[in-house]
């Protein structure tokens, strides 16, 4: 019997998908069994021993959960090596080709605040670690999730007590990063200043390359302050402490670095520089918590030491989707974010709870205060914790519309 | 160079391979290939059919991509006139650059080009109202209407890059074959020569920074287009950079080159990011092997190999 030609034509349209239909079947199957979750860090590139951490801590954290409503966690690493448009594309090729709703962490802000924008319109969660105060303000959507809290709250949780604490204290100068998350520190502090009535003696710029701040301390020492504020982050607050500190800025003058990620900072200080110098923390290990004895654990069982702010902040990222899963009893993306709004959970600094209005993690910041070595109990003591503070702009104030 | 024909085999093999893409690679991927394939073809013309050395050509690629965001973003610009705008736009900044660069030559018209992209660099931070800063700039569109269909999904967004690319290619390729492109090759030859004929060098030259920068400003259209956002890396030094390393590595004899350069760079570093931080190491160890050894780049390995396989056969 004949062929027709348009029933061969037909025949060899549909060969494909029949081709096709055995791993489709299969891929559905499996996906029924488990939960794809992607984690987008810099695991290369320049901020790759940060991503690294962040990385660790997440995947400790699903490997700690396991599954989830009986799915087994599949935790899949998206490299963005840094670059923000990278990461976004491996967001597209995840959630359109690969199927996954669920993205947690990001290495810096920039990445973050684009892949929150891709998770929203992609219909998806996006749990993360951002310092722009835009990410859960401006730009901030239903899809996205902060647990570290913005450079409003680190300036206010650590200015305001040491204000208490030295109300003598009268003259303030800061050295900041020109950069986005710099200035917003510097905003954050010069509103803090004029509503205390303190006075600003002078700030100096630094660039983002910048590793020679001698300059700077020079030009602050030369206004005789009370209080050095430095307002940047990373390696670039270990130089300035360390240059401050060489210069004698240490024996008249209080340094408060606003933004320091904690533990790996002092070990690379030493308790020599940490002595007497404050510090603006997100975690500290020697916090007693529920939530903060299961990070430790955690970490402990991977590396034999304590936990330090980036592994505490990769795995608190990843407790919030679990959490908000269990909480939810689904992985439906729009139930879930339901469930996730006003969540209260222990997590690593306490009871934390989900903001609605921008969905900012309310939690605790730390104001510390570096220990003399001879005061040290064990090897990780460097600081003390001062104060714990939960200082958060109201939600009508943050510019968040949540659309 | 090829001998400068147009088109030839090397356009089939081009053609060829950016149908066979998308099914050998996720279409993102893909699309990545293929607008990085554009921007180093800008290369591809400066330095292959000019000599000329630029480290400075992520900034036109910036200077599209930021110019793109802002059109779609805030001017309510459909995607045609934007890639067009773009690039007309980024062709004329970089003919006005080129007017003062190529003032000067040899290592002094290097070091212009990398002064320009740091102050392009520099100048986007400082606008951050208008650019985003370090944030970059977000907010663009996700869904285009080209013609009748629309380009949403990611492998109408590969269609639409490839689709570009191969315009571009075939421009360069039907520039080299020109008058136009016999007289950039006698300034690469011989500058001194060329001008003693009377060809006015400096016009060629700042032509040819035009078409190239205008071509590198299209491949920064197209990456924010495809991304819906423009990452501040597209206008880093580093991205000049890339595209260089990009374009040596498949080899600036050929427009071919710009493809082959740009899917090695692309996969490799898919490949070995996550395996090793320091996968650069490795980009590194291949460019310094194919100076040495290859320097026509990737592109021009089967050439050499023909060319053994022919001497073979007739040693035989």
């Amino acid at each position: 019997m004949p062929i027709e030609r348009r029933t061969l034509l037909k025949g060899l349209a549909a060969a494909p998908a029949a081709l096709a239909a055995p791993p489709l079947l299969r891929h559905a199957m499996a996906q029924s069994e488990t939960l794809d979750v992607a984690a987008v860090y810099s695991l290369s590139g320049t901020f790759a021993n940060v991503g690294t951490l962040l990385n660790n801590g997440s995947q400790w954290a699903m490997e700690h959960y396991g599954s989830v409503l009986g799915r087994k966690i599949n935790y899949i690493l998206l490299d963005d090596r840094g670059d923000a448009g990278e990461a976004v594309r491996k967001v597209q090729e995840a959630m359109s080709q690969r199927g996954i709703k669920h993205i947690i962490g990001c290495t810096n802000s920039a990445i973050a605040l684009a892949v929150q924008k891709e998770v929203n319109a992609r219909g998806g969660i996006y749990v993360q670690m951002a310092g722009a105060d835009e990410s859960t303000g401006k730009d901030c959507n239903k899809a996205n999730f902060r647990w570290p809290v913005a450079s409003y709250s680190a300036v206010n949780a650590t200015m305001r007590p040491l204000i208490e604490k030295f109300p003598n204290a009268k003259k303030w100068y800061t050295i900041t990063g020109q950069y986005v998350f710099g200035d917003s520190l510097l905003t954050n502090v010069k509103d803090v200043l004029k509503e205390k009535g303190l006075q600003h003696v002078g700030n100096s710029y630094h660039s983002l390359s910048d590793r020679e701040y001698s300059g700077y301390i020079a030009t602050a020492l030369a206004s005789s302050p009370d209080v050095l504020a430095i307002c940047n982050f990373g390696n670039q607050t270990l130089d300035v402490i360390r240059q401050a500190i060489s210069y004698g800025m240490k024996r008249n003058t209080k340094i408060l670095a606003i933004w320091s990620t904690g533990l790996d900072q002092f070990q690379a200080l030493g308790p020599e520089n940490c002595e007497g110098v404050y510090f603006g923390c997100n975690f500290w290990h020697g916090v007693d918590t529920p939530g903060g004895r299961e990070v430790a654990a955690v970490v402990k069982a991977k590396t034999g030491d304590v936990p330090n702010y980036l592994q505490a902040c990769g795995y608190a990222v990843a407790q919030v989707l679990v959490e908000g899963i269990k909480k939810a009893g689904t992985t439906e993306i729009a139930p879930l974010i339901k469930a996730m709004e006003g969540m209260t959970y222990e997590g690593p600094t306490g009871l934390e709870k989900i903001r609605p209005e921008d969905h900012q993690v309310i939690k605790d910041y730390y104001l510390m205060l570096g220990k003399a070595k001879s005061a040290m109990k064990d090897k990780n003591d460097f600081a003390e914790v001062i104060a714990a503070t939960k200082a958060f702009l109201p939600p009508d104030k943050t510019g968040c519309k949540m659309a | 160079m090829d001998t400068p024909r147009f088109p030839n085999v090397t356009t089939l093999i081009v053609a060829a391979a950016m149908i066979v893409l998308p099914f050998v690679v996720p279409a993102t991927l893909a699309s990545q290939i293929a607008i990085f394939a554009t921007a180093a073809l800008s290369v591809t013309l400066l330095l292959g059919g000019a000599g000329l050395l630029s480290f400075g050509q992520g900034l036109y690629l910036g200077i599209g991509a930021y110019a793109s965001g802002l059109l779609l973003r805030d001017a309510g610009f459909a995607l045609l006139p934007t890639l067009l705008v773009a690039t007309a736009g980024t062709a004329a900044v970089a003919a006005v650059l080129g007017a003062v660069m190529v003032r000067r030559q040899g290592i002094y018209f290097v070091m212009l080009t990398l002064a320009f992209a740091q102050m392009g660099y520099f100048a986007m931070l400082a606008a951050k109202d208008v650019t985003g800063g370090e944030n970059g700039l977000s907010g663009l569109p996700r869904r285009f209407d080209l013609f009748g269909a629309t380009i949403a999904s990611p492998l109408s967004f590969y269609v639409l890059s490839a689709g570009v690319f191969g315009l571009a290619f075939l421009a360069v390729q039907r520039l080299l074959a020109s008058p136009f492109g016999s007289v950039l090759t006698a300034i690469r030859e011989n500058e001194g020569r060329s001008e003693a004929m009377g060809y006015n060098v400096r016009l060629y030259k700042i032509a040819v920074i035009a078409v190239a920068g205008g071509i590198a400003g299209l491949a920064g259209s197209l990456h924010a287009v495809f991304l819906g956002f423009v990452p501040p890396t597209d206008v880093d030094l580093e991205v000049g950079q890339r595209m260089l390393v990009m374009s040596i590595i498949g080899g600036v004899g050929s427009p071919g080159g710009a493809l082959v350069g740009s899917a090695f760079y692309t996969l490799v570093s898919e490949a070995l990011s996550e395996l090793w931080a320091r996968w650069m190491a490795l980009i590194a160890l291949v460019l310094i092997a194919l100076v040495l050894f290859l320097p026509g780049g990737l592109w021009s390995a089967g050439r050499h190999l023909t060319g053994l396989l022919r001497r073979r056969d007739a040693d035989g």
